[in-house]
């Protein structure tokens, strides 16, 4: 980021980077690793070269194959299962059935209430009930298809408004009602009472599949000490490994879990691999021998977790100059058949509980009620997908506050600019906003490059023929920095070496969005040495202490504090050690650049790695370790009022389109998307999330869908689960905001998630404004954009 | 299993292997040869990230039965980097730009782009998008993507 402008507030403006065309041809000597700079990604030589390895690139020699025999029903009784003529297969090592599980037969990110093997009853379709091991992939498959299995189909359920009733067939023993939570702030009665306008909408949601590109792959090596090894791409090791080891009957320190980089993961690698992972080490332990599991692109599909669908009914009460009184939501979330990531984890974690925490917005509004009911249903299961409950309420409250626009005369923005938080705002929860509030911020600066005034002139049909229409929409938002459970600590260990080198041994993991880069920037500007003095140890149970999981936007913030923690006990050391080399005060010296130095006289200085070989010598500490949590979370779980999260990231963006109000497609033409990031460590990086998570809320928006029918996915391969490509995204210009977090590394609060939260709403706003037809059910593909222009009584006029 | 004899050139070195005759190029290429730089996303020739040059044309690994390279020239990822470890000016340009995120697609695009720069040494920006239309990104929103083929066309003018 080179242009850099700075208001009378600090808010920080950065504009998108020219590249020099020297840097291509000379990689420069020494990056200095300042934070705030676009340093190139550590593992970038390893990506363009195509020399990085994923998991599916690892030697396949002395593995035994995994494969899973999966339900053809969503709901049933297993009667009986004859694996006989499987075992006999030539090339077969192992088939197992659920009596072969020697612990716990279940796993689960947070309740473990899927079986690894199922043995008595199946819940949806890719449900497993055997599991086969064979020399070759080709045998193992072979073999699913000698195994004969009688089932009892039982009565299923796929909305979870029906699975709410007293007379549904129970998936589980305990009831369909997974969750529920509820938010209470102020008095609605009185805020409708008081309100001019009323307006109730309703919003639909389909679940979405993270279609990351690289299929699942997990590899199980028993060890020669009894422990055994998982590796694979995966986004939560501590989490894979807190499961194989009750499904194996063994301590948590008898499994290792090794992570390989990812070819995405978007939250889906945070279940599948726990998934994929008991399933292999339970191969292995039964056969004694690695065993590799991997998945083809249609079985990820059927198996692996989806975003959760959802439908919200919302009450919104205003006053005619646009303040609005009144708030009143529901939400039913649908589960699928399995827990996994979904219910509450006190105080404030769970898919439904997170969507009630943003329901109302980011708005104040002193009444509010959100009734949030999560339920099982007889569907594939929900987990964490970029944002995790928030894009689904977004799009809900995002056209909800354009169509009270609408119905109070006012426009789209001036509604926004007299609702949405400022510093010292109240949440729906109660939270007040005392700090790094930028969200108006990001609203001027995206109104004024995406030129929100001029373009709103511009709108209407943009050919004689009349059937090309431009519009234009925003979208708001906001979005939690950690995932606001009691338990969200996060350690780092610094070793620095006695020529100045050092280790960085860290939790989180690497699925693109850049961590590999960002947390060793964090730890040199700490110390004071280069980029290229740190090597980041990769993510291995065994070696690196616990972090938690790569989720919840909190890598940069909760690792960079436990990073910058453990660098500071070392660099105690290096300034005591310095200190009695150069006669100079450890409160003068600075270490930067390789240097230690006294501030007040630079010229007095000696060499990092000097002072480390001196202070090694001297047997000074070099080993730190790190650990920070987040400020306490809270939520009262009678009136969801509390402080969940302690930093919120915020952003506006504005998207212009132009509609066939003859077949329903949209193009879109514009694009532009503000944040508040706190500090943008690694700018480009930053970029790259903002252009990836818009293009994500795109494919939300227009073209994204796991087609259903009673319990079968219908669109299980890329061909039909459409995600965007080159001739669909626009120019998406990234602006970014810098207001600072007290509580951040440098002033950093989490980017992964946020992009592509407000994306899609601004998108189907647009569409509204081009036709006049609203999509209030989720994807506006021509089909339904047609259909909405119809029901809005034909195109436009004029 | 029937087996034959493949002669094929292969990031520029002359071979022949004796393989079953159904075995698809990108099997070939990721277990025969360990070139798992071509990646394998979907096996139906929609992701991209199997993406080889067959004569200088991009095709779909995945979908290609080995024996159509009979007596043809593939290059894949691996190709691109000089003997003496130098980069090709679209490798160098990919890093600048920050175009790769999870890297999955990374090969898949560049090679892409490289079959778009020999043929066309100054892309508009729609003929990019359009080069690159085949292979699928889920991290990037492609906008780095399409910068860097940008910058790497600039670049080889200016050597030029």
């Amino acid at each position: 980021m080179l242009d850099k402008t700075e208001d009378k507030r600090g808010v920080r403006v950065l504009t998108r980077e020219k590249i020099k065309l020297d840097h291509l041809i000379k990689t420069p000597e020494t990056s200095k690793a300042l934070a705030g700079t676009s340093v190139i990604r550590t593992d970038d030589p390893l990506k363009v070269t195509g020399k990085l390895m994923y998991g599916a690139d690892y030697p396949k020699e002395g593995f035994l194959h995994g494969k899973i025999l999966r339900s053809p029903y969503p709901h049933a009784l297993i009667k009986s299962i004859n694996v006989e003529k499987a075992r006999a297969l030539p090339g077969v090592v192992v088939v197992l059935t659920a009596q072969d599980v020697p612990g716990r037969n279940g796993f689960g990110a947070i309740l473990p209430d899927q079986p690894v093997i199922c043995g008595d009853k199946v819940r949806y379709v890719g449900d497993g009930v055997a599991l086969v091991a064979a020399e070759a992939e080709s045998i193992a498959n072979e073999a699913l298809r000698l195994i004969d299995v009688e089932y009892e189909p039982l009565p299923a359920v796929f909305d979870p408004r029906d699975a709410m009733k007293e007379d549904a067939p129970k998936i589980h023993e305990k009831g369909n009602i997974l969750s529920y939570d509820k938010l209470r702030k102020g008095d609605v009665e009185k805020g409708f009472a008081e309100a001019e306008v009323i307006l109730e909408r309703t919003y639909q949601v389909p679940f979405l599949e993270h279609a990351y590109l690289e299929p699942d792959v997990a590899m199980a090596v028993p060890q020669d000490d009894g422990t055994m090894l998982v590796e694979g791409p995966m986004q939560a090791p501590f989490t894979v490994r807190r499961n194989v080891a009750p499904v194996l009957g063994i301590p948590i320190n008898q499994v290792r879990a090794r992570q390989i980089h990812m070819g995405g993961g978007f939250g889906g690698k945070e279940d599948s691999p726990i998934d994929l992972c008991c399933r292999a080490a339970l191969l292995a332990y039964h056969t004694g021998r690695p065993v590799r599991m991997a998945l083809e692109r249609e079985e990820v599909t059927l198996q692996t977790c989806k975003r959760h669908p959802m439908i919200m009914h919302i009450k919104i009460g205003a006053k005619k100059d646009g303040t609005i009184e009144a708030f009143q939501g529901v939400i039913y979330d649908e589960q699928g058949a399995y827990a996994g990531l979904g219910p509450k984890i006190p105080p404030a974690g769970g898919s439904h509980v997170h969507s009630m925490v943003m329901m109302a917005g980011p708005y104040e509004i002193p009444n509010v009620t959100v009734d949030a009911y999560l339920c099982y249903t007889n569907h594939p299961y929900g987990g964490a997908m970029r944002g995790f409950g928030a894009p689904q309420v977004h799009i809900a409250h995002e056209q909800l506050m354009d169509e009270l626009a609408a119905e109070l005369g006012m426009s789209p923005l001036e509604i926004r600019r007299k609702n949405a938080f400022i510093e010292g705002s109240t949440t729906a929860t109660g939270q007040v906003l005392d700090q790094s509030v930028g969200l108006r911020d990001t609203l001027e600066a995206c109104a004024k490059t995406f030129d929100w005034d001029g373009k709103t002139q511009r709108t209407g049909y943009v050919d004689k023929e009349k059937t090309k229409r431009r519009g234009v929409g925003i979208g708001m938002g906001w979005y939690r920095t950690s995932i606001g459970t009691g338990g969200d600590g996060c350690g780092a260990n610094v070793y620095v070496h006695e020529d100045g080198s050092v280790l960085l041994y860290s939790g989180i993991t690497e699925m693109g969005q850049g961590a590999f880069t960002v947390l060793p920037q964090i730890c040199a500007e700490e110390l004071g040495v280069h980029m290229e003095d740190v090597r980041l140890v990769r993510p291995d149970t065994d070696v690196v202490p616990e972090s938690g999981p790569t989720v919840g936007s909190r890598s940069t913030t909760l690792m960079g504090n436990a990073i910058i923690l453990a660098a500071r006990q070392v660099k105690e050391s290096i300034l005591e050690t310095a200190s009695e080399m150069l006669q100079v005060p450890v409160e003068r010296l600075e270490s930067r650049d390789r240097l230690v130095y006294d501030r007040e006289n630079p010229k007095t200085c000696a060499e990092f790695r000097t002072v480390a070989a001196r202070a090694m010598a001297t047997g000074r500490r070099l080993i730190g370790q790190g650990w920070w949590a987040p400020p306490k979370a809270t939520l009262d779980p009678e009136t969801g009022q509390g402080s969940p999260y302690f930093v919120y990231t915020y952003s506006t963006h504005m998207a212009e389109v132009i509609v066939d109000v003859e077949t329903g497609e949209v193009e879109i033409t514009d694009y532009v998307a503000a944040f508040d990031v706190g500090k943008a460590i690694n700018p480009k990086a930053v970029e790259g999330q903002i252009e990836g998570g818009v293009a994500m809320g795109l494919g939300y928006a227009l073209m994204e869908e796991i087609v259903m029918d009673q319990g079968f996915i219908q669109n299980l391969s890329l061909q039909n689960y459409l995600i965007p490509t080159t001739l669909d995204v626009p120019d998406i210009k990234p602006i970014i905001l810098e207001v600072q977090n007290k509580y951040g590394p440098f002033g950093a609060k989490g980017i992964g998630e946020m992009p592509n939260i407000p994306a899609t709403p601004a998108i189907i706003n647009a569409i509204a404004d081009a036709c006049g037809g609203r999509v209030r059910s989720l994807p506006a593909d021509p089909e339904r954009v047609f259909r909405a222009i119809r029901e809005a009584g034909g195109p436009p006029k004029e | 299993m029937s087996m034959a004899k493949l002669s094929f050139k292969l990031n520029g070195k002359s071979l022949t292997v004796t393989i079953p005759v159904e075995t698809l190029l990108v099997d070939l290429l990721r277990e025969e040869f360990g070139l798992t730089g071509t990646k394998v996303g979907c096996r139906e020739g929609e992701c991209g990230v199997c993406t080889v040059l067959l004569d200088g044309t991009p095709v779909n690994s995945c979908l290609l039965p080995a024996f159509k390279v009979q007596g043809k020239e593939v290059v894949t990822i691996e190709g691109l980097e000089k003997d003496d470890g130098a980069l090709d000016v679209l490798q160098q340009a990919f890093m600048a730009e920050g175009a790769a995120q999870c890297g999955f697609c990374t090969p898949g695009m560049i090679l892409n782009a490289k079959a778009l720069l020999d043929r066309n040494s100054n892309p508009t920006e729609d003929e990019i998008r359009h080069a690159l239309s085949g292979v699928l990104c889920r991290c990037t929103g492609y906008r780095k993507i399409i910068e860097a083929v940008k910058t790497a066309a600039r670049v080889k003018q200016d050597q030029n």
